[in-house]
């Protein structure tokens, strides 16, 4: 990351190569078309590329930043767009909405790790993941999720809460993929 | 001790788990707050090493390759530009005034980017001896669209405009890409375009470029105009 600072692009081309296909991934689960997600994640990238500065390895790692640059971007789109009423069923059922995906070599080889946090994910009590879908992916505050499901905006937060927590007793001492 | 058990020494430690999931609204409040909080600030970094694990279980999909060409190109045109003009170019353009003077949009906006045109020849001039079958010039964009982005990709006789971060337009209005010949009024071409919510789009530039000068887009009428109506919003030099 020290040279994608300094302006070099054969190593944000490493950077971009490396991190692309899960950052494409996560848009296209949060914005649901691809021209959105494309848009969301070729945004982030530059962005990436024109702050590369602002990495700080002891925050977490390039991955988990890039992501969240993705994740940033993407929720502003969804927000100032307005079209994340249509994924008021993001939690459910969104797999089946998608086209079918063409998985990598590198995604396969990650699916061990990835199947473990999806399985921790499935096996919250469904209030506590649907809280904490509509929020991550979804890209709803605690108070248009308060308002969706009809309940008290302290229920929520503690539903995401005490989902997270029991996520983290599920991963153990397992950091993020990719690290 | 667990978060959780760490979070009960800090009323507002109940926001940790919507502000690490980006929804707490307004965010503002708890990120001073847990700035100065010991128990908030653990809670949110051990609730933050979930949420990034999140991501992981998204369905897998491969990056398209269009994706990955333009933000390539992109990065590499800008690569040039540093070099060639050193990282003091990374800097936002400064605000200038004269880009709204009273002597008509396109005077001005010549006046605007005139000191740009000369790194937009370096590249071009750069790339007159390669091998490389593509291409790439950065447009100047206009200083009062700090965010902007653009670039020239000339592959064969073909040409496509790539922008990014740029205003969408006024309702009613278009981007409409004009082609100058160095005299006479820049020429109408039907490469009309919008962008997207995130400011991205692209457009193929019709026509043969050969002796085209420079290029330039302006915000137009829909259906587009026969002589620029508004400022250039973005300008690429050509040495073709």
């Amino acid at each position: 990351m020290q040279l994608v600072a300094a302006g070099d692009a054969n190593a944000f081309e490493i950077i971009f190569e490396r991190h692309a296909d899960a950052a494409f991934s996560l848009a296209y689960r949060m914005c649901g078309r691809p021209a959105v997600a494309e848009d969301v994640a070729q945004e982030s990238f530059l962005a990436l590329w024109r702050s590369g500065a602002r990495y700080d390895r002891t925050r977490g790692s390039v991955r988990s930043w890039t992501l969240g640059i993705v994740h940033n971007r993407a929720i502003d789109g969804l927000r100032r767009n307005s079209v994340h009423d249509r994924r008021l069923a993001s939690a459910e059922g969104l797999e089946e909405d998608l086209e079918a995906p063409e998985r990598t070599d590198a995604q396969a080889i990650d699916n061990a790790a990835s199947d473990e946090i999806r399985v921790a994910l499935d096996e919250l009590p469904s209030e506590q993941r649907r809280v904490i879908e509509l929020a991550y992916f979804g890209g709803f505050t605690h108070t248009e999720i308060a308002s969706m499901l009809n309940a008290p905006i302290g229920t929520v937060k503690g539903r995401m809460r005490l989902g997270l927590e029991k996520l983290r007793g599920h991963l153990g001492d397992w950091q993020a993929v990719g690290t | 001790m667990s978060s959780r058990e760490k979070g009960l020494g800090c009323e507002q430690s109940v926001d940790a788990a919507p502000y690490v999931l980006g929804a707490l609204d307004p965010p503002d409040s708890f990120r001073v707050h847990f700035d100065g909080c010991a128990t908030c600030r653990a809670e949110v970094a051990e609730l933050q090493l979930v949420v990034d694990t999140l991501p992981a279980t998204v369905p897998p999909v491969l990056a398209p390759r269009a994706l990955r060409e333009r933000v390539l190109a992109t990065v590499r045109s800008e690569e040039e530009l540093l070099r060639a003009t050193g990282y003091q170019m990374d800097e936002p353009p400064k605000p200038v005034s004269r880009w709204r003077s009273r002597r008509g949009p396109l005077l001005t906006a010549s006046v605007a980017l005139a000191a740009s045109v000369a790194i937009a020849a370096v590249i071009v001039l750069n790339n007159v001896g390669s091998t490389a079958p593509e291409r790439v010039t950065v447009a100047q964009v206009a200083p009062s669209i700090p965010g902007g982005h653009a670039s020239l990709r000339l592959l064969d006789s073909r040409a496509e405009l790539v922008v990014s971060g740029m205003p969408q337009p006024a309702l009613g209005k278009i981007y409409e890409v004009w082609l100058s010949h160095g005299s006479g009024s820049p020429q109408p071409t039907d490469a009309l375009f919008n962008v997207t919510g995130t400011g991205s789009g692209s457009v193929n530039v019709p026509g043969n470029l050969h002796g085209v000068k420079e290029m330039m887009v302006t915000s137009e009428p829909l259906g587009g105009s026969s002589r620029p109506t508004s400022s250039p919003v973005l300008r690429v030099v050509l040495h073709t």
